[in-house]
């Protein structure tokens, strides 16, 4: 659009700015076929995201309840922050094209600047949510994975010890204020029955939970409160072998020690092996568990009040980042558009005659920022 | 640099370009020189995308393997349908044939951006070359519909090939947004909506469901992109996502693509019967909104791709209703055309013949879509040979054979020189012939139960599958000689005259070949569709009677 001279160019004697291009008729032409064509890719933009919405309105419609829960990992503050972070940038961007309407260079220059830097802002920010989520393992697809975790905690001293693989415990405590993230914690003895593969059963716990362990009691299978609740989806949790992992109180206390009783309950039994069902080891052991601090208070609140994640969480995640990484790249081009429009400002390219480019680069970032507008509550504010 | 354009010499010409050589055409901004690459780039892809066909003929030839394995005779079916449809079909007529001449019809200089018709050039070549990559990088056997789950679990090289297509819908769209604008605001004012050529009407339906429909494309590809590469999981069952989605989100695309196919061919084949009838065109209006109405239509029913995949019965019976009324708009089509040669001194000029064939082949084409709407008939006849020669009617034998035929209409213009005239005509019997050869003998085949896709085949359904394969190199054969002709005349055939069917239309008023700008002044705008006054011009072709009634603004509708 910008050449000024190409194949089409001669010495057609088009009055005005050397940036009319030679097949228009004259100034208004190239403008209106401008605006027309930058109208039609807004519409083609708006079909390439409809599909990512109704993917978003299917997984919806068919599991509310992933929605419900899982929007509770995103942090509404940073969310609302790039709203209005996107909105004076739309402002400026539209007060750029008034500037070009009336000459004024300088206020074309800070507008495009100031649009920039929101741009630039908000992509930081974005940064900031994602680099948070990648630490903690919420991500997308089989990615999902909150309590492997994170933050350079595998926060266990390996106190305590089970014979056998993988024990996930999940803490329902509605009662209790507290909050906690997501710990993890190993037995640390061996197995005393070499060569058994079982998972652990907790059946005691004691030093995480004020209340009296005796109160555990099992309901279909279930435990309920207060009792450690086995997690039964490795999905959520699949911390190593031996692991122990716990949703619940203590953990923004600092450093909570957990006495365990473990049983080792056969999970596989190798084919052909000497190994007796019969035998039941028990093991006690203890393991300390300091708190995660890369979770934030709101994710720690949530995770104590909603107790294991439904399933298919990693879902909401999948079309998080489907969504926001989509416009991330928009507000990316964008960032490009406006340092091209600027150094065209400054150069001084843009007269009231000609400042098309700024317009449709307006229109394109009033889009990005409408995106915005829609994805914000979709994603965010969920009730 | 630019002082060396000479805007007053064929577009052809090395003076035209500022640049020199090879340069000069592929850094013009030029909509015919743009046309005239793609043209080139399309027909090469039609021979690749034939060559497979011809391969998956052979291997049917004999029940059990033939020539091949079934692996490779996956391989072959995905190519050839990925390459006609996302490289040939799609940009066949819109990108090739109304690159040359949309912009001529309106009397404008070029389209409204030609950097971006160049930039689409430049895509559909980076999407070909991506094909290219897939072909050589182990071939890909998903189906040129890369249904999920299977597309994202096979081994073959999906990523380039979905990399491609989705590099190609925004040629497409692009393409389709500078057609648009170019109609909007290069339109002369003389020309009201309903004085343009119904290729026109034609050509914007196109371009609307292009810029609307081809973005539903582009992302779905990207998911699927990501879901290979992330593992996002949106189409993946094993971690919560819908698979059928991926057939809503293809075919809410892939359906209207069946209309950008069909609807620029109706244009084409609207100005050819008109043309060789020496016949106003019976009822202009009625064509023209049923281009609009088809592009409409369209978005509607993408289900009817869906009926035994799990949709609802209230979908399927509210798509297959939908689906009939489609049938409206392409019947009040076949009927004007028919209407038009009625009593029409018809002319069985070569680009005729390919219309004749066109209306032969996309009326059983149309109808054999009607047995497929009916949702009782399509349980049975589903993902069956009939399907396939379905589709081959009207995607081949109708949208190919007007591409054909309108390139054979346009050449003389755009080239400047005349196709050899009864190599063609024979070619063009050839192509009839061998097309109908191999695919009727299809739909008996899966009204019997013969599966689409399938390698091996019982014995009861070999003499189909044999008069198909003979059908079918009778037919590349002559298409092959098609793209050999053209070329040939190119250095070697006879000047064209200016006019040489008497075409109403804008195109043959400007000069053979045009100029750089089209006309050298601004044309009078003509009465399109009048044949009365053409008398035989000193150049072997014909012309309006100097003085006759050809008068601006007067309505092309009759």
């Amino acid at each position: 659009m910008s050449e000024p001279s190409h194949d089409h160019h001669d010495d057609h004697g088009h009055h005005g700015s050397r940036f009319i291009q030679h097949h228009y008729d004259d100034a208004a032409h190239q403008f209106d076929s401008g605006k027309l064509g930058i109208w039609f890719f807004l519409v083609q933009e708006i079909l390439f995201f409809s599909a990512l919405f109704v993917a978003y309105i299917v997984f919806r419609a068919h599991h509310p309840e992933i929605f419900a829960y899982a929007h509770h990992y995103l942090d509404v503050k940073w969310g609302a922050i790039n709203t209005a972070v996107l909105i004076v940038s739309s402002l400026t961007a539209a007060w750029a094209v008034r500037c070009a309407q009336l000459n004024q260079r300088k206020g074309l220059i800070a507008c495009l600047s100031i649009t920039i830097l929101c741009a630039l802002g908000f992509l930081g920010i974005k940064t900031i949510e994602y680099t948070h989520k990648i630490h903690e393992h919420i991500l997308w697809g089989k990615y999902f994975d909150p309590c492997v975790a994170s933050a350079g905690n595998h926060l266990l001293n390996k106190g305590n010890n089970c014979p056998g693989f993988r024990s996930s415990v999940t803490w329902d405590a509605k009662s209790n204020k507290a909050a906690s993230g997501c710990l993890e914690g190993e037995f640390d003895r061996e197995p005393e029955v070499p060569g058994i593969q079982a998972e652990c059963k907790v059946t005691e716990v004691k030093g995480a939970n004020r209340r009296p362990v005796e109160a555990c009691a099992e309901e279909g299978g279930k435990s309920t409160f207060p009792c450690w609740e086995l997690s039964a989806n490795p999905h959520v949790c699949p911390a190593g072998p031996g692991a122990l992992i716990i949703y619940g109180d203590h953990a923004h206390h600092g450093d909570v020690t957990v006495e365990a009783t473990c049983e080792a309950v056969p999970a596989t039994a190798p084919v052909g092996d000497a190994f007796a069902p019969a035998a039941k080891p028990e093991v006690e052991g203890q393991a300390t568990f300091r708190r995660n601090p890369a979770l934030t208070k709101h994710e720690r609140q949530h995770l104590f009040a909603s107790g294991p994640p439904p399933e298919h969480t990693s879902m909401f995640f999948s079309i998080y980042f489907a969504m926001t990484g989509l416009h991330g790249i928009h507000v990316l081009v964008g960032v490009f558009i406006f340092i091209w429009l600027l150094v065209r400002a400054i150069r001084g390219d843009f007269t009231p005659e000609y400042f098309g480019p700024i317009d449709y680069a307006a229109l394109y970032w009033h889009l990005v920022d409408l995106i915005w507008i829609f994805l914000f509550p979709l994603l965010y504010l969920i009730h | 640099m630019s002082a060396a354009v000479d805007t007053t010499c064929s577009y052809l010409s090395p003076k035209a370009s500022a640049r020199k050589g090879i340069l000069g055409w592929m850094l013009t901004l030029d909509h015919k020189r743009i046309g005239m690459m793609y043209l080139f780039g399309i027909l090469f892809a039609l021979l690749l995308g034939g060559a497979f066909a011809l391969l998956v003929r052979a291997e049917l030839w004999t029940p059990g393997e033939t020539i091949v394995g079934k692996d490779w005779y996956n391989k072959f079916f995905t190519l050839h349908g990925a390459v006609m449809v996302f490289l040939v079909i799609i940009p066949g007529i819109p990108a090739a044939l109304g690159n040359m001449v949309l912009p001529i019809q309106l009397g404008a200089p070029d389209v409204a951006f030609p950097k971006l018709n160049l930039a689409s050039f430049y895509l559909w070549c980076l999407g070909a070359i991506l094909l290219l990559v897939s072909v050589v990088s182990g071939g890909l056997d998903t189906g040129w519909t890369f249904y999920t789950p299977y597309s994202l679990q096979t081994k073959t090289a999906v990523i380039p090939a979905v990399m491609g297509a989705f590099v190609l819908g925004f040629s497409s769209i692009f393409t389709g947004l500078n057609f648009l604008v170019t109609v909007h605001k290069f339109r002369p004012k003389q020309m009201g909506w309903f004085q343009m050529p119904l290729n026109l009407w034609a050509l914007y339906s196109t371009a609307l469901m292009q810029v609307l429909a081809t973005p539903v494309l582009g992302i779905t590809l990207l998911l699927l992109f990501v879901e290979r590469f992330m593992h996002i999981g949106v189409f993946d069952p094993n971690m919560g996502g819908d698979p059928v989605l991926f057939q809503h989100f293809f075919w809410f695309y892939s359906h209207p693509a069946v209309y950008i196919m069909i609807v620029p061919a109706m244009g084409v084949v609207s100005e050819l019967m008109t043309t060789f009838s020496r016949k106003p065109i019976f009822g202009y209006r009625f064509i023209a909104y049923s281009s609009v109405s088809l592009a409409l239509l369209s978005f509607l029913v993408w289900g009817h791709h869906m009926f035994v995949s799990g949709q609802s019965k209230l979908a399927n019976m509210v798509f297959s209703a939908l689906t009939f009324s489609v049938g409206i708009p392409s019947a009040i089509k076949v009927f004007n055309w028919t209407s038009t040669l009625y009593k029409g001194d018809i002319r069985l000029e070569t680009p005729m013949l390919y219309a004749l064939s066109f209306l032969i082949m996309f009326t059983i084409g149309g109808l054999t879509g009607i047995f497929l709407a009916i949702l009782s008939i399509d349980v049975q006849l589903h993902d069956t040979y009939f399907v396939v020669a379905h589709f081959h009617y009207v995607m081949m034998g109708s949208t190919l054979i007007a591409f054909i035929g309108g390139l054979h209409y346009w050449w003389p213009k755009m080239s400047g020189k005349m196709y050899p005239d009864r190599i063609s005509k024979v070619a063009a019997i050839g192509v009839f012939i061998g097309f109908n050869l191999t695919f009727l003998p299809q739909f008996v085949m899966g009204s019997r139960g013969m599966p689409r896709r399938y390698w091996d085949y019982d014995p009861e359904f070999k003499i189909f599958h044999q008069l198909s394969t003979v059908g079918a190199f009778l037919l590349g054969l002559s298409l092959f000689a098609v793209v050999v002709y053209l070329i040939w005349s190119l250095k070697y055939g006879k000047v064209a005259p200016k006019n040489p069917w008497g075409g109403t239309t804008l195109e043959w008023e400007a000069p053979t070949p045009p100029t750089v700008f089209n006309f050298p002044e601004p044309p009078e705008i003509p009465e399109i569709y009048n044949y009365d006054d053409f008398v035989d011009a000193p150049d072997g072709g014909v012309m309006r009677k100097p003085g006759g009634t050809s008068a601006a603004g007067s309505s092309g509708a009759h």
